[in-house]
């Protein structure tokens, strides 16, 4: 009466599926470009203004020109976009007005910073979010699901830049707790200990903040996720066989609801940074999103464009991160093993 | 038909957005100042004159605060009507035409919710210059693309039911078809998703005012923290006054739009429907008496029963009334006695296996009856006993075993993890039982590691068997055990469990829909109909005597191989 394992190898449709991803980041790299190149030839004005910045509106006819033509700007559309991909390729992001120093160098030198700041801010928030909606999916209708999901919903409301603004007026300056701003002390020199206490004590609350201003969809995505799962065969499986109401919690229905949870997780990064502008903002606060903040102010264009598409290429990467992690969580997400035979 | 939480949440959205929009439309004729004027030193504190005070240079903030209503609104809803409009016809459009316009308007879709909405805002906002148009404008080109992905899937759900294909079938216009079919089918979803936009499109005009990218000849709630970030409110006291009022009204504004959200979303999803019981314990109902002693091991000659079923009932507590899925049910199983229970679906008997396991789940719950199982009364035990129970004494093969399995441990892990629960060996030890178990149902031990999809339905059949078997249970209750597997699986299941029955000595309550299935393994045999067991009998070599005229007409429903009219070979 021995079957033998039959393993039977279905169509993996991994390969195929590789390429859509693929193009697909491809297709948001070359739509994230374009807009930065077709932006500044569509709007009203001189592209110029949007090169140079005001320095442009005390030149003569005659310098403008030459500045055209050194810029390529004499050139068709289209050996202009050649030429602009071309410069995207080798890292060259044009100047920045403000600044007056390569976009490229400034970027390198603010990216720092913003992980520093969203990295602990997405463990945190995620670690929270993914406890309290397990626990709120669990218990179910009781008072203590109801409180929590209000509170939740009701933070998922809130500006996160005003979340930052509240926490700046209680906790640094009516209660002195914390800084409120930049990330480095004005004084003092960089290295040891007490440097880096510092610090952190500036990660305070932006972490704050950013977890605040997220946990709320982390929450509710796992509560749902949760709520989900619980309903599954294999969970009241899991409780038939006798184990431990957090064996059940944990690690059936859990870790199972956990699998849309963590794609949301990595795919809001993109979310993330965007909350991150308003939030550097703030705390003033020297990462990306703050440089895409003091872009806007000084209307500096090239720095503009430099800032959106090194937002969008980090998008991109934890997307990437998300394809290549999912299937170390997910059994049936790893390719060569789908079958489906009865 | 909401569930009364729901319609408490929709109608604390509606009052507050009511009372929002009355600002809005009203803002002009009750406020006090012009919000512009300078008409106070700076930084009053909130008095009977400047009920919120006043900011650095001296305007009216009360004043300040209500007109801003109309803008931080008007932003927000007309974004989110525009990006509606878009988003219903790219759903449409991709859903119902499909092909080339699909994969564009899909591809468009992809592409925007890829791209990091804020800083795209940001720079389309910049190069058009700032305003309400182009904040309008920038908002509703980013949200419209989830609802096109979700309108979308929605027209192809509904395309694939049958009236839309019917009509198709008859050669009705694809015009019609959209209009007369689709579209009132969508409709309903297409409310709650404006709601969700509009919640969405209030937060962004909020960001991009923040960030200076706001109409600078008006004011709205966000302009007004801009202001008061740029100028440090938070150095006095100010900030109670400046900055609390605008944030709280944003945060009510979209409050108001999640909460009505909700309620309409659940009332198109019924399935999203929780039910709300504060304070009440869900076991208390089943607690009869705590008991403190284990279940006592049972003299095997004793002529008491192993499980003695006595007048149980169970019901589902609905929003009209309780519904009574098991009623006054009676019965009994001795050791290695094999019971079969025959019910068409809907008669109670998967309630009554999962009442004898302790896992009925809110809305069901035990209104009556005992359960004596070795004497002990299954209702009375406390967690920690259930937890030595299940699995130990009394094992449960579910029904839809094929979904029993976790799909994302191996079935080793499955197996060693329900050995651990209950012996106190080692893992290794646990291990090499769990190849033993799987030997035992018909699986070679170089499957062990296999995931469940890697398996097919009879091979997670046999996992979830070996599961059962894996702490010697002296009870087994297979629900449909072989319900969804092909017929020569079927048999070779249904042999796999008479053999490990007989062998083991296992008693069995074997529950299923199909009586002939029951007659060939059961000892005895109940008849459950409505939730009640309307005929008792023992079966002899697979034939039983049926005395309630629904059971007399199941046997006579019984395909036959020999009749009693044989027909004479001519």
């Amino acid at each position: 009466m021995h079957i033998s394992g039959v393993r039977t190898r279905g169509r993996s449709f991994s390969s195929r599926r590789l390429f859509i991803r693929i193009s697909q980041y491809i297709l948001v790299v070359c739509v994230a470009l374009t807009i930065n190149f077709t932006l500044p030839r569509l709007a009203p004005g001189d592209p110029l203004n949007y090169i140079l910045g005001d320095e442009a509106n005390s030149l003569n006819a005659e310098q403008r020109q030459q500045i055209y033509r050194e810029l390529g700007l004499d050139r068709s559309v289209l050996q202009q976009y050649g030429d602009y991909l071309l410069g995207t390729l080798t890292f060259d992001l044009g100047d920045s007005i403000r600044f007056g120093r390569p976009v490229s160098e400034i970027l390198v030198e603010r990216l720092p910073w913003t992980v520093l700041m969203i990295g602990p801010a997405i463990i945190l928030s995620a670690l929270l979010g993914i406890v309290l909606g397990a626990l709120a999916a669990w218990k179910r209708g009781k008072a203590g699901d109801a409180s929590l999901l209000t509170g939740m919903i009701i933070l998922e409301s809130m500006p996160s830049f005003w979340i930052g603004m509240l926490l700046i007026a209680v906790f640094a300056v009516n209660l002195g707790w914390f800084p409120s701003f930049g990330a480095v002390p004005f004084t003092g020199t960089e290295g040891g200990l007490a440097y880096f206490v510092e610090v952190a004590r500036r990660l305070v609350l932006p972490v704050t903040t950013i977890t605040l201003a997220t946990i709320g969809s982390n929450f509710l995505l796992t509560r749902a996720s949760m709520l989900n799962t619980l309903g599954e065969d294999y969970v009241q499986m899991a409780e038939a066989k006798g184990l431990s109401e957090r064996a059940v919690l944990f690690q059936h229905a859990l870790r199972n609801a956990l699998l849309p949870v963590y794609t949301n997780v990595t795919l809001s990064l993109g979310a993330l940074v965007s909350g991150a502008v308003t939030v550097e903002t703030v705390f003033a606060y020297p990462g990306v999103g703050r440089l895409l903040y003091e872009s806007v102010l000084a209307r500096d264009y090239p720095l503009l464009q430099g800032v959106f598409l090194l937002i969008t290429i980090g998008v991109i990467a934890a997307n990437v991160l998300a394809d290549l992690t999912y299937p170390l969580l997910d059994p049936r997400a790893r390719s060569g093993t789908r079958s489906e035979v009865s | 038909m909401n569930t009364p939480i729901a319609r408490y949440l929709g109608f604390t959205g509606f009052a507050i957005l009511v009372f929002m929009l009355l600002l809005a439309i009203l803002g002009p004729f009750i406020v006090p100042y012009d919000p512009n004027e300078l008409i106070a030193p700076a930084f009053q504190p909130p008095s009977w004159s400047y009920l919120l005070g006043t900011n650095d240079i001296g305007q009216d903030i009360f004043s300040e605060l209500i007109m801003s209503a109309r803008v931080s609104l008007l932003v927000g809803v007309v974004s989110a009507l525009i990006a509606t409009l878009f988003g219903v016809i790219a759903g449409l459009v991709a859903g119902y035409f499909g092909g080339w316009a699909e994969t564009i308007l899909m591809r468009l879709v992809d592409v925007k919710l890829t791209l990091p909405f804020l800083p795209l805002m940001i720079v389309v906002a910049v190069f058009l210059g700032p305003g309400l148009i182009t904040q309008i404008l920038v908002i509703a080109l980013v949200i419209w693309a989830p609802m096109a992905r979700e309108l979308r899937s929605q027209v192809l759900t509904a395309r694939r039911r049958g009236f839309v294909e019917a009509a198709e079938a008859i050669g009705a216009g694809g015009r019609y078809i959209l209009r007369r079919h689709l579209l009132p089918n969508v409709t309903p979803l297409i409310i709650p998703q404006f709601v969700r936009a509009a919640n969405t499109g209030i937060l962004m005009e909020t960001s991009l005012s923040f960030l200076g990218l706001g109409d600078p000849t008006v004011k709205s709630w966000g302009m007004m923290l801009f202001y008061a970030n740029s100028r440090s409110a938070f150095l006095t006291d100010a900030w109670l006054w400046w900055l609390l009022p605008p944030g709280i009204c944003i945060t009510l504004s979209v409050l108001s739009f999640s909460l009505l959200g909700y309620a309409l979303e659940e009332r198109v999803r019924p399935r999203l429907r929780t039910s709300w019981r504060f304070g009440a314990s869900e076991r208390s109902a089943n607690k009869v008496r705590p008991l403190k002693r284990e279940p006592q091991e049972q003299d095997p000659e004793s002529p008491e029963p192993l499980l003695s079923v006595q007048q149980l009932s169970v019901e589902y507590v609905t929003a009209n009334g309780a519904i009574r899925a098991v009623d006054s049910v009676s019965f009994s199983v001795r050791r290695g006695e094999v019971l079969g229970i025959v019910g068409e679906s809907g008669s109670g008997k998967t309630t009554m296996a999962a009442a004898l396991m302790q896992l009925l789940k809110p809305p069901g719950r035990l209104t009556g009856g005992r359960m004596l199982f070795a004497g002990n009364d299954l209702a009375s035990l406390d967690a920690a006993e259930l937890k030595r129970l299940r699995n130990n004494r009394i094992a449960l093969i579910p029904q839809a075993a094929m979904n029993a399995l976790n799909p994302v441990y191996t079935v080793q892990k499955q197996l060693v993890e329900a050995i651990l629960a209950h012996q106190k060996i080692r893992r290794s030890e646990a291990r090499i039982r769990a190849n033993h178990l799987l030997q035992l149902v018909g699986i070679t031990p170089d499957r062990a590691r296999a995931y469940p999809h890697e398996l097919s339905g009879g091979m997670r059949q046999r996992v979830v068997i070996a599961i059962a078997l894996a702490n010697n249970p002296s009870l087994v209750i297979a629900d449909e055990p072989t319900t969804g597997l092909d017929v020569i699986v079927q048999a070779e299941i249904l042999e796999l469990l008479t053999d490990l029955q007989s062998r083991l000595e296992l008693a069995m309550i074997f529950i299923s829909h199909d009586l002939s299935v029951v007659l060939s393994v059961a000892d005895r045999i109940a008849i459950m109909l409505e939730g009640k067991i309307v005929d008792q009998s023992s079966v002899n070599s697979g034939v039983f005597h049926p005395n309630h005229p629904y059971s007399q007409r199941l046997q006579a429903a019984l395909p036959r191989l020999k009749s009693k009219h044989t027909i004479p070979f001519s």
